[in-house]
Order: C-alpha cells, then sequence, then structure tokens
C-alpha cells in the first residue's frame, strides 16, 4: 500500500508526460490521479492501527546489500498526518493549476505529480539512502517549476534556492554515507543512535536550511514571490514539513545526546526565526511576503517544538504541522485569487475588496483567523501545546513563543485588512469578480479540513505516537 | 439539564453557520430573526438547565459534560467539556437573556444597512463564544472562548470596515485582548507543568505561593485585558466604532464582564496569592476613579456610557478582588440590565439624529422624544445607584464588602467606591440634562426624525422596554442587609470571604446614595439649571481629554519600538545581510560558474566522477572529524 502511494502519482506523471493529450485531459486526468491518492490515503488512515502504534505497511527489498541499503518504506502514526497533508494540498494545488491554465500543461502537470510522488516518498522511506533519493527528486521538480513557470524574477529566485538547498543536500548526503558506512547499515529502523556532534550538524544544516531558519532563509523570500500560487503552496505549506520530519524523524532519534546538547542554540535559532519572521511578516509590502515570513516563524515554532523532546511538544508539533501546510496553502492560493485579479499583491494598491465579493472576505478572513491561532482553532492547540512543552524546557522560550502570538494577531489583522477593508484600491477594478465556484471548490475543502481539525484536535494529538510515551522514550516510538 | 446546557451552547453557532453559509438565499430579515430565535433557544437551554440544578440539593450542583477529548498532548489531556453548576448557570441565563434582547433591538436599528446577513453571523457567533467562554468545563476552553469572544467582538468593532477609525479600532481591541490571552496562556503552561491538568478543580490545589502568584497573575492579565481595566483599558473607548447594539452587547451585558466572571471562577487560586487578589481590587478602584474623570469631559454620548461602563467593572473588580464574589457578580447582572438599556435608548437617540454622536449638537430631546428619555432616565438611575432601581442594591453591598474588608487598603477601595458615585451621578446626569434638558439646538430641530409604528420601531421599543422593567425591579433578587439569594445560589461555587456586617451595609447605602444624589444634584446646578459654561482649568481638562496619555505613551513605548525594530531588521539585516548577499552570492556563482565552465567536459562520467569525489572527501572529513 505504502509503495502504491508512492508509485501512483509517479506513474500518472509518466503517462501525462508520455502520452499526447490536449490540455484538458492531461489537467483531469493529473487530478484524478491526485484524487485517487487521497482516495488511497483515506484507506491507509481507516487501516492503520493506531492503537498498536509503530511501524506499519512496511516493505522491504535488498537494494544494495553489501551496503545494508535497502528499498525499505512504511508508516508511522504521525507520518499518516504528513502524507495526508502532502496529498490533500497536492490535490488542491493541482486542481487550482489546472483551472488557472498554466503553459505547456503536461509538463507542469506531470512535474506537480511527480513531486507528490516524491513527498510521500520522503515521509515513508525508512532507508537513509532512499530517504535521500527522495528527498532530492522532490527538489528537482521544485527547481524547474519555480525556474520555468516562474514571475519575472524566477532565474534569480531559482540560483538562490538551488545553491541554498544543494548545499544542504551535499552536507546531508555526506552525513548520511559517513553514518551508514560507520554503523554498517543504512536502515533508519536498524540503525543505531550514535553520538558525534559532526554527523547531527550535517542533518540539522541540512533542514535548517530546508525549513528554513533563520539565518538560512535567505532563498524563501524570492521562491516564495516568484513561484506561482500553487507551486508556493506546495513549497511551504509540504515541503518545508520534509524538513520539520527530518528534524522528527532523523536528528533527535538518532542523535539524543547532541540533540540534548545542542538544545539551546538550536532553540535559540529557532525563537529568533519565530520573532525575526514575525516582524518581518508585520512590514512586509506584499501579501506574499506576509505569508512567506509568517512562515519562517511558523516553521521557528515547530522546530521548537521538536527540540523541546517531550510528549507535549512533540504532539504538538505534529499537529501544528498539518496546520501550517493546510493554512499557508490556502493562504498561498488566496493570494494567487486576489492577484488574479488585481495584477498585483502589493498591500498599498488593494483595500475594499470585502465589498461585494463575500466569497473571499469569508475565505481570506477565515484562514486569518486560523493562522493567527485564534482559540478554539487547531493552529491554537498546536501552538498551545508546543509552547506547553517548550515552556518546560524553560519558561523564556515561551515567553518569546507569547510575544509572538501577539505580533502574529498584528501581522494577519493587517494582510487582512489591507485586502478586504477601507477604500477600495487603485489595483482593485469595480469588475473584479468574487470567488468563482472552482476557487471555491480548491480552498473550501482545505478549510473544512481545518475546521474539523478545530473540533477535534485529539485526532491527530493522540494519534500520532505511540502510547504514553516519557521524553526519553522518543526512541522507542521507531523500533 | 445536560442538553439544556449543550443546546444553549451550540444554537447561536448553527445560526451563525446557517447565516453564513445560506448567503444570499437568505432574506436580510430572515437573517436577524434566525439570529434572534437562536438567542431564545439558548435562553431557553439556560433555563432548562437552571431548572434542572434546582431539582438537586444545594452541595450537589456540579454537573461536567465532556462530549470528546479535545486536545492532549502525553498525560496532560482535556475534553469538550461544558460545566454546568450555579455560577455557570448565572451567566448562561444573563448572556442568553440581554444577548437575545440586543439581537432582537438589532433587527430594528440595522434595518436597511447592506450587509445584515455578515452583522447577524457575527452577533450570533459572539454570543456562541461568550456562551463559550462562560460555559466551558475546564481552563483550555475556557481560554478558547476568551479568544472567540475577542475575535468576535473584532468583527463587530470593524464592522463597517470601509472606516479606516473602525478598522484601527478594531485591530486594537484584538492585540490589546491577544496580550492578555498571551498571559493567560503561560499561566496555564505553569499550570500544565505542575500537575498536567486543567480541570477547574487543580486550582485548589498545593502549590507554592509563587506558583500560585505567576499563575493569579497570568489570570489577571486576560482578565485585565478583556475587561478594560487599567493599564489593557485603551481599547474600549475606540470600539465605539462599531454600530450601536454592538456596544450594548460588547460593552454592557457580555464581553468587559468576563473579567469579573474569570476571577470568580477561579477565585481559589486568587485566594491562595492574596496580593494578586489586591492588585485585582486596586487597579479596579483606580480605573473606576480614572474612568469616572474621563467620562466629564467626553462629547461622544457613546463614550461617555463606555467610560461609564469601565468605571462599574472597576466595582466589580473591588468586589472579586476582595473576596465578595456574589456582589460581584450581582453587580454584574444589574449592569447588564442598565447599561444595556442606556446604549440602546443612546442608540434610539443616535437614529433619530441621523447617526449623530456629538452631545454639543443636541439637546431638548425630552420634549421630542419623551419614551426615550424616561427610559434613558431609568437607566441613569439605575447607573447611579438610587433607590430603587437596579444599582442601588448592588453596589452598594460591594462597598460594604470593602469596608468589611477592613484594614488601611479596604477603606482605600470603600472611599474610592463611594467617591466614584459621586462621579457616577455627575457624568450620567451631565449627559442626561445636556443630550435631553434645555432647548433643541438648531442640529437637532434639522434632523430629528421619529420612529414609525412599524416593524423597525417595535423592534427597537419591545427589547428597550423590557430593559426598563428589569432595572427597575432586577435588584430587588437580592437586599443584602435583608435577603440574599444570589448569594445563597453561588455559594457552593464562591464561598464569600468577607461577610458585611449590618451597620457597614447601611453606612455604605446612606453614603452611597447621598454622593450619588449630591453628583446628581451638581450635574443639575451646572448643566441642567442653568446650562452655564463650566469653569475649567486648562491642564486638566487637557490631561483628561488626552485620557492620561496611555494611548501616547503606548505608541511610544511598545509600537513604535516594535514597528522601529521590523523597519530595521528589514533594512538593516534581511535586505542587506541575507537577501542579497544571497544575490552577491548567486553572482559569484556565475562568475565562478564561466571559469569553471572549462571543466565541462560533457561528458557524464567526468560529472558523475567529480560529484562522488566531492561528496566522498565530505564524508572522509565527517568520519574523521567525528
Amino acid at each position: 500500500m505504502t509503495t502504491l502511494l508512492i508509485c501512483l502519482p509517479l506513474a500518472a506523471a509518466l503517462i501525462v508526460w508520455v502520452l499526447p493529450l490536449n490540455p484538458v485531459s492531461a489537467g483531469s486526468l493529473s487530478l484524478l490521479a491526485a484524487l485517487a491518492e487521497v482516495g488511497i490515503w483515506i484507506q491507509l488512515l481507516v487501516r492503520y492501527d493506531f492503537s498498536k502504534g509503530g511501524l506499519q505497511f512496511s516493505e522491504q527489498h535488498a537494494w544494495i546489500k553489501d551496503l545494508g541499503v535497502s528499498y525499505h518504506v512504511g508508516v508511522y502514526g504521525f507520518s499518516v498526518w504528513l502524507i495526508g497533508l502532502t496529498v490533500v494540498v497536492l490535490a488542491a494545488a493541482i486542481a487550482y493549476a489546472f483551472w488557472a491554465g498554466r503553459e505547456r500543461t503536461r509538463a507542469y502537470m506531470g512535474l506537480m505529480l511527480f513531486l507528490t510522488g516524491a513527498i510521500v516518498g520522503v515521509f515513508t522511506a525508512q532507508d537513509l539512502l532512499l530517504f535521500y533519493a527522495f528527498f532530492e527528486a522532490m527538489l528537482i521538480p521544485l527547481y524547474i517549476l519555480v525556474g520555468v513557470w516562474g514571475g519575472p524574477g524566477r532565474l534569480g529566485a531559482t540560483l538562490k534556492f538551488v545553491l541554498y538547498t544543494m548545499a544542504g543536500s551535499l552536507l546531508m548526503l555526506a552525513a548520511i554515507i559517513a553514518y551508514g558506512l560507520s554503523q554498517g547499515t543504512f536502515d533508519l529502523v536498524a540503525i543505531k543512535p550514535v553520538s558525534s556532534d559532526w554527523l547531527f550538524l550535517g542533518f540539522v544544516a541540512a533542514f535548517a536550511i530546508k525549513a528554513p531558519l533563520f539565518p538560512l532563509h535567505g532563498w524563501l523570500p524570492d521562491a516564495y514571490r516568484e513561484s506561482s500560487p500553487e507551486v508556493a503552496a506546495v513549497l511551504s505549506g509540504v515541503v518545508s514539513k520534509a524538513a520539520a520530519y527530518g528534524f522528527l524523524r532523523i536528528a533527535i532519534t538518532k542523535f539524543p545526546g547532541p540533540a540534548h546538547d545542542f538544545r539551546a542554540p538550536i532553540l535559540a535559532l529557532a525563537a529568533v526565526s519565530l520573532i525575526y519572521g514575525s516582524l518581518l511578516a508585520f512590514r512586509a509590502p506584499d501579501m506574499r511576503g506576509v505569508v512567506a515570513y509568517s512562515s519562517l516563524a511558523q516553521m521557528g515554532l515547530i522546530t521548537m517544538g521538536v527540540f523541546a523532546v517531550n510528549d507535549l511538544g512533540l504532539d504538538g508539533s505534529v499537529l501544528q504541522m498539518v496546520n501550517h501546510g493546510l493554512v499557508s496553502a490556502t493562504l498561498f492560493l488566496v493570494v494567487g485569487m486576489v492577484e488574479r485579479r488585481t495584477l498585483t499583491g502589493e498591500l498599498g494598491r488593494l483595500g475594499g475588496m470585502a465589498r461585494g465579493r463575500p466569497a473571499l472576505a469569508t475565505v481570506l478572513l477565515t484562514a486569518g483567523v486560523i493562522a493567527l491561532a485564534v482559540p478554539l482553532s487547531s493552529a491554537f492547540a498546536g501552538e498551545f501545546l508546543i509552547l506547553a512543552g517548550i515552556f518546560q524546557r524553560g519558561w523564556g522560550w515561551a515567553v518569546a513563543g507569547a510575544v509572538a502570538i501577539v505580533l502574529a494577531a498584528m501581522y494577519v489583522l493587517r494582510l487582512v485588512s489591507a485586502v478586504l477593508h477601507r477604500d477600495v484600491g487603485p489595483a482593485v477594478s469595480e469588475s473584479a469578480l468574487d470567488l468563482r465556484p472552482a476557487e471555491l471548490g480548491v480552498t473550501v475543502p482545505l478549510l473544512v479540513c481545518l475546521l474539523a481539525l478545530s473540533v477535534w484536535p485529539a485526532a491527530i494529538t493522540q494519534h500520532s505516537f505511540r502510547g504514553d510515551h516519557g521524553a526519553f522514550d522518543v526512541a522507542e516510538q521507531f523500533k | 439539564m445536560v442538553w439544556g446546557a449543550w443546546i444553549c451552547l451550540l444554537s447561536p453557532l448553527v445560526a451563525a453557520c446557517a447565516i453564513t453559509a445560506g448567503g444570499t438565499h437568505l432574506s436580510r430579515r430572515a437573517a436577524g430573526w434566525l439570529a434572534t430565535s437562536s438567542c431564545v433557544v439558548a435562553f431557553a437551554g439556560a433555563v432548562a438547565a437552571f431548572v434542572g440544578l434546582l431539582t438537586h440539593t444545594a452541595s450537589d450542583r456540579q454537573f461536567i459534560s465532556t462530549a470528546w477529548t479535545w486536545i492532549s498532548g502525553g498525560k496532560y489531556q482535556s475534553g469538550l467539556s461544558v460545566i454546568i453548576d450555579p455560577l455557570s448557570v448565572f451567566m448562561m441565563l444573563v448572556v442568553a437573556g440581554v444577548g437575545g434582547l440586543i439581537v432582537w433591538y438589532s433587527i430594528g436599528y440595522m434595518d436597511g444597512d447592506d450587509e445584515e446577513r455578515r452583522y447577524f453571523a457575527y452577533m450570533a457567533l459572539f454570543v456562541f463564544s461568550m456562551l463559550l467562554l462562560v460555559q466551558s468545563g475546564n481552563l483550555i476552553l475556557l481560554l478558547a472562548g476568551w479568544g472567540m469572544v475577542g475575535l468576535s467582538s473584532y468583527l463587530l468593532i470593524g464592522y463597517w470596515h470601509q472606516r479606516p477609525s473602525a478598522i484601527a479600532a478594531a485591530k486594537k481591541a484584538f492585540v490589546m485582548n491577544a496580550v492578555g490571552d498571551a498571559t493567560m496562556a503561560l499561566a496555564l503552561f505553569l499550570l500544565i507543568q505542575q500537575g498536567n491538568s486543567l480541570e477547574f478543580g487543580v486550582l485548589g490545589g498545593d502549590f507554592s505561593s509563587t506558583v500560585a502568584n505567576l499563575v493569579a497573575l497570568g489570570l489577571l492579565g486576560g482578565a485585565v485585558a478583556k475587561s478594560a481595566q487599567i493599564p489593557l483599558h485603551t481599547w474600549l473607548p475606540d470600539a465605539m466604532e462599531g454600530p450601536t447594539p454592538v456596544s450594548a452587547l460588547i460593552h454592557a451585558a457580555t464581553m468587559v464582564t468576563a473579567g469579573v466572571y474569570l476571577i470568580v471562577r477561579t477565585h481559589a487560586i486568587f485566594e491562595q496569592a492574596p496580593k494578586v487578589a489586591d492588585v485585582a481590587a486596586g487597579l479596579g478602584a483606580a480605573t473606576l476613579l480614572l474612568a469616572g474623570l474621563i467620562a466629564l469631559v467626553q462629547v461622544d454620548i457613546k463614550r461617555v456610557i463606555a467610560y461609564s461602563t469601565m468605571s462599574q467593572i472597576g466595582y466589580m473588580f473591588v468586589g472579586a478582588g476582595i473576596g465578595s464574589y456574589p456582589n460581584a457578580m450581582f453587580h454584574l447582572m444589574t449592569h447588564a440590565f442598565f447599561k444595556a438599556l442606556l446604549f440602546m435608548t443612546a442608540g434610539i437617540v443616535i437614529h433619530a439624529l441621523t447617526d449623530e454622536q456629538d452631545i454639543r449638537k443636541m439637546g431638548g430631546l425630552r420634549r421630542l422624544a419623551p419614551k426615550t428619555y424616561w427610559a434613558f432616565l431609568v437607566g441613569s438611575l439605575a447607573l447611579v445607584g438610587i433607590f430603587p432601581f437596579a444599582g442601588f442594591f448592588s453596589k452598594d453591598s460591594i462597598l460594604a464588602a470593602a469596608m468589611a474588608k477592613g484594614g488601611a487598603f479596604g477603606y482605600i477601595l470603600w472611599a474610592a467606591g463611594l467617591a466614584g458615585t459621586f462621579l457616577t451621578g455627575l457624568y450620567t446626569f451631565r449627559l442626561l440634562f445636556v443630550v435631553f434638558w434645555g432647548e433643541p439646538r438648531a442640529f437637532v430641530r434639522e434632523h430629528f426624525h421619529p420612529l414609525g409604528r412599524d416593524v423597525v420601531a417595535f423592534s427597537l421599543a419591545i427589547p428597550v422596554g423590557i430593559l426598563v422593567v428589569l432595572s427597575i425591579v432586577g435588584g430587588w433578587i437580592q437586599f443584602s442587609p435583608w435577603w440574599h439569594p444570589v448569594e445563597t445560589w453561588l455559594q457552593t461555587v464562591a464561598e464569600p470571604i468577607v461577610s458585611p456586617a449590618s451597620w457597614q451595609e447601611w453606612t455604605s447605602i446612606a453614603l452611597s446614595l447621598l454622593l450619588g444624589l449630591t453628583g446628581i444634584g451638581v450635574a443639575w446646578a451646572v448643566y441642567g439649571a442653568h446650562r452655564v459654561a463650566v469653569p475649567r482649568i486648562a491642564w486638566a481638562q487637557r490631561t483628561l481629554e488626552h485620557k492620561f496619555y496611555f494611548d501616547e505613551a503606548y505608541d511610544a513605548l511598545f509600537y513604535a519600538p516594535a514597528v522601529f525594530l521590523a523597519k530595521f531588521l528589514r533594512r538593516g539585516v534581511e535586505q542587506p545581510l541575507i537577501a542579497d548577499s544571497g544575490r552577491d552570492l548567486g553572482d559569484d556563482t556565475r562568475d565562478l560558474g564561466s571559469f569553471v565552465a572549462r571543466a565541462q567536459t560533457g561528458l557524464v562520467r567526468t560529472y558523475a566522477l567529480a560529484i562522488a569525489s566531492g561528496v566522498a572527501v565530505l564524508a572522509i572529513v565527517f568520519v574523521i572529524v567525528k
């Protein structure tokens, strides 16, 4: 089943690339494949035995016997939710791309499908080299999607993105090789935890670039600004979670000693990302800037939760990964919808869009208030658990988080009112339509997921890790 | 009983969702009636819960109904649960009852606005949030209700979103409340660390005094922000930008009193942290005086009432802070009646004068709108606390309790409360005389248009009529020297820790009546009888008009530095160091690229070799240095 989940989109990508379909049928086929993927995931969700936990649906085939490399995939409780996030957001992104119409549809759709398979691979790989292969396979379509279909500054953005992520990937590859060779196996389940600071830092650097964390976020503003909205949605919603997943699955599990020793500096970087991102989001001149920097802030928060290495922090960060993935994807898609109507994202030229456009106003407002983690939303539940977890590692971290709560209110409300309220901006024409049914069809399901999670955040927090795990038993989770 | 509570909680939410989903399929009037009837249903549910509780003996009146586990993290978990006990039922009745009247009134007030449906969806959402706040069965859901109330007040204050001032006011209210949410959240983190639980029961546990003080301070921060007490009060007067029924709902009946409810609900922790409880009472006393002074110079009819709200909640904070919980709750209830009445009559005045709120343009409305005048008079008398109106019964017992607390601090609170009574008489009747007495100004003669006899007028008049009755008789429920059913009802949840002797009761009653009447007399002498120009002290006037410079101070202390820091980070760090360094990196790479281009042989095996050897070198480095 896991392999099916990985291979279905890859196969669909091949079909879309190879068959000479017209844009409509290529789009429909891709959307169908994406929805089928969601269907398979629902099967996985239903059939995964949460009461038992641990690795399930695992498949293992020898690959390079001498080195202990194998094709080993499988899912843990929390990976079920991350896969769910991936397939849902990618389905929405593909649907939006189909509706908005991208040039060279077949190539575009194929890349999106390929991306889906690769990300699912990252979340299911249980072998270090396989993980690396999927990680790279995830980045390559993104380079092309940003570089070919992006905005006017796409080349610079892509170059930066490639340079940063390549640096991270190489560090990770070197760390993987050194780690695997020293232990005689690359199997993520079987490999023993070690206490090498350098290997730990190699992994952390790679993930910190991908997340990103301050000050390694140089690629982020340009990449999020120049890519098409659905690619930005995938980048900030899903791809960044691969980094958080790496922190959780590799950094703290396989390197418990260094994770403990380096806790303070890593938490400091995460806290700085949180505050710094929030402040920059508060002054960003355009819609994408606000969402992009808020993404930086949120990844800082999630990283804090992971490195709290206790029940509250870990449960909270898995929940928050899903929340942030859904909400930032929604926001980027809405940004795209606004830009379609006004041809700009500059806050100074927007305004007054709520009048006569109730659907747009409702969608943006709902996504916005969830993004600022209004209490009772699932994002609130996630932030609350993370901060409650980090509080136990030192109250100062939680105070930084509490400051960020206030800052989040400031930047989200600024965004919402700059787009929706006050006088009608110069870029907003009278004839700019309300959201069309297709656009609602893309955003409303994402919001429904978020509202459902708000009613029952424990759906994720009770079904991520096995039983009653103590802070030092994290490694136990992965046996 | 349990069903009643859940119906009470959920029916406004259902209405809000239905109005949002219905969109234009629903007529505007229908949206209004849907919201109103959801409040009626909620009130019926509250009554059912009340009756259900009555069938149990007093010691047995606490039920927690959990739907499912809402949130969990390791050993900590909290359910989606409602609490049904005398305190929550008391609040449910007030919130659903007064809230319902206000929503009903809105049908008339908002008639003809072009986005009525949105308005009623927000109103229903607000009532839901408030009910969630008072019904939540544990602290995290209480915080959830707390935040949702903040959100819906943001939506309602900023309802007229094309007005920049309304949007600014709405944002200010939300952000100030978020500060309170944050301090509450910190208190909750500490509780989780202590005992892995956020049930109300843990508050009575055994904490070290540091922990108790910190938790109480965190909760107090939330209470102060939501109830607009000094120093987090500056959002409230600005919040008058919202439609008048909103002001009535948020600033009279419900939201701002949430802080008082919170203190009473969590009194166990405040009793372990007596110093923090004293801080609460002290802030209340300071607020009631300062707000009373500021109200003297305001010229916007709604702002005068808004400051009087702050002042009255100051009384409730004094009551809750010194441990006279039932009296604080009783004053909360009577205040909901007469303050909603005052806001709603003010709304009728504003409506009749084509949305004018400046009292300097009003005057002489007594003859033009006699029924409104009488309603306003009843509200004013109840506010000042004149026998036999509602405020008389509740305010004086708080003063008596302050006296009973004794000590220098108790008497300071008592004296502040008495001085506040004088101020209340003065500013309330200043407003009444200026607006209703004298000759109609030119503006009034030109713009006044009386209400017709249509549905709009009835929707305005009937709720006001009901509130007039409640403001007259609502206080008779409890007259502390002789009978106290409110105290008996709340006893199992919040047992008061001070009990005034009867001479203290009567002294307070006599003095506060006297001072209230003096205030009215002075107002009459200055504004009623002669309408003379008042002698003014320039600096005092200026200080009051600037509301003691709180806004300016916050701007200078927090907002400006935050903006400055953000700008500095953007220009000084992000642009030059991170964004552009990347660009330089890109350029350098391109230069390097053209240099290295010679290595591009086009042979895949060369590349593979290069990559492999590079990685190998890195791997060796890692192996060696580890």
